[in-house]
């Protein structure tokens, strides 16, 4: 079985600062990570290997340093992996980066099962992975929390939904997009950790493949981002001091004044 | 009026025990806000013939803080961080705390730089000038983060870091105190020390107390029970680990260290004890245990023994927060977490190669290994690490149900580093032929475990308390301690009566003596002033 595994890099913190100008994510100065949720699917990825055998490359597309991630992929468990790095590929949004991926996916080829987190912890759209699905022609089962049961030439999932959960039956090769409830992500070992360190990654640009220009980058990105915020919430707590008499005298004060108690 | 000395009442019950689990009781309580209040309460106290016991947040494990009668001042309202100070010369920055100050606030203001000092003095605001997130800590780490303090200097607390930098000790660079009879001492290191076993201590109002210290030699391991003695030592020595006894303390001046650039954690599994032991002597430097030379000091060495995987294994299952740790394979007998501190990546990355010679020698898989190398996954091994005294916890809570009699039998030993092997065959022997219940971890650098019977019933109690004095016996007899962190409070004042000699605790009764004639300040911590027999 060949699995592809498609991460991302994000930053540490939940709290994105953007370049006003360009809408796109300031990176400088922020400690850059593995999408969390992207670390679920390289684990599930690892887990089938261990179960039933798999060869799993990890992908990316982003800045050059990206490799440094990818190793530390490696250090977990994945065969090997593959960086799409070039200028032209930046600024895309999620369609322009589900068609670089494609182009990803489809130079390893061959390729039984691909998985993805459900969504980046920068961008929160959930779009990557089901679009890149569509882009391949492929089924896709979104927001799996767990795999049931893998045969040759199928899948069946427990999908998790507003209402509670599926179980869903696909053919393969299919996209998979795992959320946090699938398993618990191992750390690495030292002798995986000398694995990553070792691992060499290859970087495509735009040149190693025959693309369709206006799908790549800023410009092939149909998505305009006018304005982004982090959603504030504004609850007030306050903390009654003294004896606990004096603090129940005091609440019983605030209640009246708030006229959640009429006596 | 938090100077104010109320009545007891049952709505302070919660004040009358400690996580030991111990309840004593109390004839009045106050809740100071400000040293002055502090003083005040002492003053009107010394007037009275009431015994006094001080206590911060109430995580100790000896029962120090668990007053038995007279009045109980509680310090949890003293909560400001008060000033900073930042020594250029020697690039040491400095924080004045008071005593309720809780470690978790510590570590939350040390590194987000956010002091909130009310009233910033000129030394302060330079020294908050020059301060930057991040780049300080404060070593000390004991597992219990909701530690006052004041509790802290006076058990003289240490945690997994102190095998390389120590415990509380060290990092305590002034202290006020106030003492029983309201006087009031402002000690910082360097200035008061003694003469040979001589002392005579300085007070703020021009008085002194002439005195004489004891002539015990205190043991060479990592140590918390009984008065901190040597000659012509830095008087502010007495008041680290004197338990409250001495005097009562209003203000710590802490120092911090610069925090390292790169901090790795890793968890080790082995398949049985014996290469666990060697490769723990391993990474002290022991070149025969491995056959292999390791030149690094580690930061932290712990140890988890096979039973507290086992006791994870089950509540991983059963408890919600532990579910999120990773699968502990059936092959993973114990664990050995090492923790690696340095001024790059590469260079932890070179240690742990060197590190891993060493697993090669012992024939451990190098896969049967959890590296965190970076906060997040530090986070992570800090959980499994936690998540065996919790488990522990637990499950005692679960057995009081049946008998509320029973608690936790955790002992808190060290013995010098030749007695290793000695003492586990001992706590594992003799577990056994009790047919005890039991999980052990802990500092294992210091050759420091923490062995915890789990009595089933009362039976298994009253057998757990034998042994727990018979180990007293014999870790004195290896050079040992009887507690190497927890401090000795009222709980294991029996074995600190082994390990020091009745000479030794005589001369203890006569150094607070000096200090507190009537043995009315924390009575019971450590001795009781009477001799036994007395009336």
């Amino acid at each position: 079985m060949k699995i592809i595994v498609c991460v991302k890099q994000v930053p540490a913190t939940n709290e994105v600062k953007m370049d006003p100008v360009t809408n796109t994510i300031i990176r400088e100065g922020v400690e850059s990570i593995l999408n969390p949720f992207d670390t679920y699917a390289i684990e599930e990825a690892i887990r089938i290997k261990e179960k039933q055998g798999a060869q799993i490359t990890a992908l990316s597309m982003g800045i050059p340093s990206v490799v440094t991630l990818l190793q530390e992929a490696v250090s977990l468990g994945v065969d090997d992996a593959i960086l799409l790095s070039d200028r032209a590929f930046a600024g895309a949004d999620t369609m322009a980066t589900a068609y670089t991926l494609q182009l990803g996916v489809e130079s390893i080829g061959d390729y039984d099962l691909i998985l993805c987190g459900k969504m980046a912890t920068d961008g929160d759209t959930a779009q990557v992975g089901p679009m890149l699905a569509e882009v391949l022609g492929i089924p896709q089962i979104t927001d799996v929390g767990e795999i049931l049961e893998i045969g040759t030439d199928f899948i069946l999932c427990r999908r998790m939904t507003d209402d509670g959960y599926e179980t869903v039956k696909s053919k393969l090769p299919a996209v998979i997009t795992v959320t946090k409830e699938i398993n618990i992500p191992r750390l690495p070992s030292i002798a995986g950790m000398k694995r990553g360190k070792a691992a060499k990654v290859p970087v495509m640009t735009s040149k190693d493949f025959q693309l369709e220009a206006e799908r790549i980058g800023l410009s092939g990105s149909p998505t305009q981002v006018v304005r982004t915020f982090i959603p504030s919430h504004d609850i007030a707590s306050e903390v009654l001091t003294g004896s606990p008499t004096e603090q129940a005298e005091a609440l019983i004060e605030k209640l009246r004044e708030q006229k959640l108690l009429n006596w | 009026m938090s100077t104010e000395i109320q009545p007891y009442q049952v709505e302070f019950d919660e004040y009358l025990r400690d996580e030991s689990r111990s309840v004593g009781h109390a004839d009045s309580i106050s809740f100071p806000k400000n040293e002055d209040e502090l003083i005040e309460i002492v003053r009107k106290l010394s007037k009275t013939e009431i015994p006094v016991t001080v206590q911060g947040a109430r995580t100790g494990l000896a029962a120090a803080a668990v007053p038995y009668g007279g009045h109980l001042i509680n310090i949890g309202r003293m909560t400001r961080i008060l000033g900073a100070r930042y020594d250029e010369q020697d690039n040491r920055f400095f924080l004045t705390a008071e005593p309720g100050v809780l470690l978790s606030q510590l570590r939350k203001a040390v590194s987000s730089g956010e002091f909130e000092i009310a009233e910033p003095d000129d030394l302060t605001q330079a020294a908050l000038c020059r301060y930057k997130a991040g780049e300080w800590f404060f070593s000390p780490d004991p597992t219990e983060a909701s530690a006052a303090l004041a509790g802290m200097v006076a058990c003289n607390a240490s945690g997994a870091r102190s095998f390389c930098y120590g415990p509380v000790r060290p990092y305590v660079e002034a202290l006020r105190l106030v003492l029983v009879d309201g006087r009031t001492l402002h000690i910082r290191r360097g200035e008061q020390k003694a003469k040979g076993r001589d002392f005579c201590l300085n007070l703020d109002d021009g008085s002194y107390i002439i005195g004489k210290l004891p002539d015990y030699a205190m043991p060479k391991v990592k140590n918390a029970s009984g008065y901190y003695i040597e000659e012509d030592m830095d008087l502010i020595d007495l008041f680290i680990g004197g338990e409250g006894t001495l005097g009562i303390i209003t203000q710590i001046e802490l120092r911090l260290l610069p925090m390292p650039k790169a901090v790795w954690g890793i968890t080790t599994f082995f398949p049985d004890e014996k290469s666990a032991l060697r490769f723990v002597r391993g990474l002290r430097g022991e070149k025969e245990a491995t056959g292999v030379e390791f030149s690094v000091k580690p930061a932290a060495i712990e140890f988890f023994n096979h039973k507290a995987l086992d006791l994870l294994r089950i509540q991983k299952q059963k408890i919600a927060a532990f579910a999120h740790i990773q699968e502990l394979k059936a092959t993973y007998y114990n664990a050995v977490y090492t923790e690696f501190h340095a001024d790059s990546e590469e260079k932890v990355w070179e240690m742990v190669e060197q590190m891993n010679q060493m697993l090669e020698a012992l024939g451990v898989s190098p896969e049967d290994t959890w590296v965190a190398n970076n906060p997040r996954d530090m986070e992570k091994l800090l959980v499994f690490r936690h998540a065996v005294p919790e488990s522990v916890n637990m499950l005692i809570d679960q057995r009081r149900q049946k008998d509320p009699a029973i608690t936790k039998l955790g002992t808190d030993m060290a013995v010098p580093d030749q007695y290793l092997d000695k003492i586990m065959d001992m706590y594992n022997g003799e577990i056994q032929t009790n047919g005890l219940d039991y999980v052990a971890f802990g500092h294992i650098g210091d050759n420091h475990l923490h062995v915890n019977i789990l009595p089933r019933d009362m039976e298994d109690y009253r057998k757990g308390k034998a042994l727990y004095l018979q180990w007293a016996n014999a870790v004195s007899a290896m050079g040992g301690t009887v507690s190497a962190e927890h401090g000795v409070g009222k709980l294991k004042a029996p074995f600190l009566a082994v390990m020091m000699t009745d000479a030794g605790i005589e001369q203890m009764r006569a150094l607070k003596a000096v200090f507190d004639p009537q043995g009315h300040l924390n009575p019971g911590n450590m001795f009781t002033m009477k001799k036994e027999g007395d009336a």
